[in-house]
């Protein structure tokens, strides 16, 4: 629509997407400013600049809390689950959309259907299946949870790209008498590419700020992810407003560095589904 | 063996795994949850009640509490609704440097929960820098304990909430009105249309079913998403004031010894009503199709 506007039109834009600007990116501005002070300087005027730069609260994540750690937790626990959420995904989003079999229409839909089930309410079972196999309080039950609860929607969105992929392709394959195994690899994986890229932003940010699944299954402080460390470890110093700031602040810099370096990818995937 | 039978036992082999792996962590939990409702449980033993666990939701008056605090949130989606078509419409008029203001917008969605709450739960604490704000242009003696009241600290809850959906209703509507065939616009200011009335009849129509999905997602939310941000802010309180649904099935499985066999009944109802929301929206995306 854009064409003829008048100067106050586009003063009146600039000035609401302004505020809005401003709204939304104080707080992280906040954020930042503040873990670089001192409880004291803070209290004494909570909104304003620090007197003086202080980076003691990043050396007591590093040295007390051992950030380094919890980073570690929760990059290995993603990555674990995401190769095991692909090894689920991407032969079942194969044979939704380029096998004809019988009765495939049904179980696409049951496997959708478990989207809308709400993980609080299998958690309990979980919970005592896992401890009963003395998984709890160990990354694996993570990595389980984590990796099978994104099957459906991981399958809905590679499922809806592979039906892009050309049939000519696949029969060439056939031709050559390449097998099951080799298709997936050396076909129908590198041309699911971008999508697979998608759905690892997805997942990994998803779980890197995931409160439920680690809240529950892991107990040990050294086992923590990350963000349930800031809410339950650095939570204990409550009054700290700084060190809780500093920890919340390095919490946000994995995703936000994703979304700064990764953008065109998750427009694409947020768009899947909104727009038919 | 035949070419066809091979094909669909390829295609059943394909789908065993992610299908076993469902049986295993999510189908089976889910009848073991369900059976577990009708009894009195701690884990180990199970005794059979039969409905009482029903029956003492729907009398003992805590569910309303429940619903009513659901609701709430669920009431608060009109708002930022609004909020996000009126930025993505301005957006959409491609002012210089549009893009630089979407990218921002959407970094509160990137954030987890977690971080969001309690980063507000700071910036609205008793001394923190809101009241100092307020108490700096003179609307409040900057004493307000948002957090202490129900009906200030719902409004700290949907704040938090807006500011992490804003980003996320602004991308989905931005490629919403993206869809919109320049043509049609072109034609309409050939007839005369000014850009408010192109704005009520082509545009807004256009956008129904992406607002149909924005609400259906954010209703289910509301439902089965609140938990990091609730745990965050205000742990359910003043009292049970602020506690949704799903924050309670955690407190009563988790935190009060003996009462999974309730937690469990409760669950069965939140995904009675999850089930319900999710057949109003294939409903109406179906309705609007046509």
């Amino acid at each position: 629509m854009a064409n003829r506007r008048s100067l106050p039109a586009s003063f009146i834009i600039y000035l609401v997407l302004i505020a809005i600007a401003v709204l939304d990116f104080y707080p992280v501005v906040y954020m930042a400013v503040n873990s670089s002070r001192t409880a004291v300087d803070f209290f004494r005027n909570p909104g304003g600049l620090p007197s003086e730069w202080n980076f003691d609260n990043f050396k007591a994540l590093y040295y007390r809390f051992d950030v380094l750690r919890l980073f570690g937790n929760t990059l290995f626990s993603a990555a674990a689950a995401f190769a095991l959420a692909m090894a689920l995904t991407v032969p079942a989003s194969f044979a939704f959309a380029k096998i004809r079999f019988p009765f495939r229409q049904g179980l696409y839909m049951t496997i959708i259907a478990t989207m809308t089930i709400p993980s609080i309410t299998f958690v309990v079972p979980n919970f005592l299946l896992l401890s009963r196999l003395g998984l709890v309080d160990h990354l694996a039950s993570v990595v389980l949870l984590w990796a099978i609860t994104s099957v459906p929607s991981n399958v809905f969105l590679l499922a809806a790209l592979m039906r892009g992929i050309p049939n000519e392709i696949l029969e060439a394959g056939k031709i050559d008498g390449i097998g099951y195994v080799r298709t997936l690899a050396r076909i129908v994986v590198p041309l699911s590419a971008p999508g697979i890229i998608t759905l690892a932003i997805f997942n990994a940010t998803g779980w890197w700020n995931d409160l439920f699944t680690p809240l529950i299954f892991l107990q040990s402080d050294d086992l923590k992810t990350m963000t349930v460390a800031v809410a339950t470890i650095l939570k204990r110093f409550d009054t700290d407003y700084p060190l809780l700031l500093a920890g919340l602040f390095m919490t946000s810099i994995p995703p936000i560095a994703i979304y700064v370096a990764l953008q065109k990818y998750i427009k694409k995937g947020l768009v899947i589904g909104s727009v038919k | 063996m035949h070419y066809r039978t091979r094909e669909s036992l390829t295609g059943y082999l394909s789908l065993l795994p992610a299908f076993l792996a469902l049986a295993a962590i999510v189908f089976y939990p889910m009848v073991n949850t369900f059976i577990h409702s009708f009894t009195k449980w701690n884990g180990a033993d199970a005794e059979w009640i039969g409905l009482r666990n029903y029956t003492f939701i729907f009398t003992n008056g805590e569910l309303w509490t429940l619903l009513r605090n659901n609701a709430i949130f669920l009431l608060s989606i009109p708002g930022i609704l609004l909020l996000s078509l009126i930025v993505s419409v301005l957006l959409f008029e491609e002012v210089r440097g549009w893009r630089f203001f979407r990218s921002l917008y959407y970094i509160p969605t990137i954030l987890s929960a977690v971080v969001v709450g309690m980063l507000m739960k700071m910036m609205f604490a008793q001394s923190g820098v809101v009241n100092q704000f307020l108490r700096g242009i003179g609307l409040s003696d900057g004493n307000t304990e948002w957090l202490s009241r129900a009906p200030t600290a719902f409004l700290v809850l949907i704040f938090c909430f807006y500011w992490q959906t804003l980003g996320q209703g602004v991308l989905i509507f931005l490629s919403g009105l993206s869809s919109i065939s320049h043509e049609i616009y072109e034609s309409a200011g050939i007839d005369g249309a000014g850009w408010w009335q192109r704005l009520i009849r082509i545009t807004m129509p256009s956008l129904v079913p992406t607002i149909v999905y924005f609400t259906v997602t954010n209703a289910i939310y509301c439902f089965i998403g609140l938990f990091s941000l609730v745990y965050s802010v205000t742990q359910g309180g003043p009292g049970r004031e602020t506690t949704p649904i799903d924050y309670m099935i955690y407190i009563k499985a988790f935190q009060s010894p003996g009462q999974l066999g309730y937690s469990s009944a409760l669950s069965i109802v939140l995904f009675v009503i999850v089930l319900l929301v999710s057949w109003a929206q294939i409903r109406l995306s179906n309705r609007f199709e046509e």
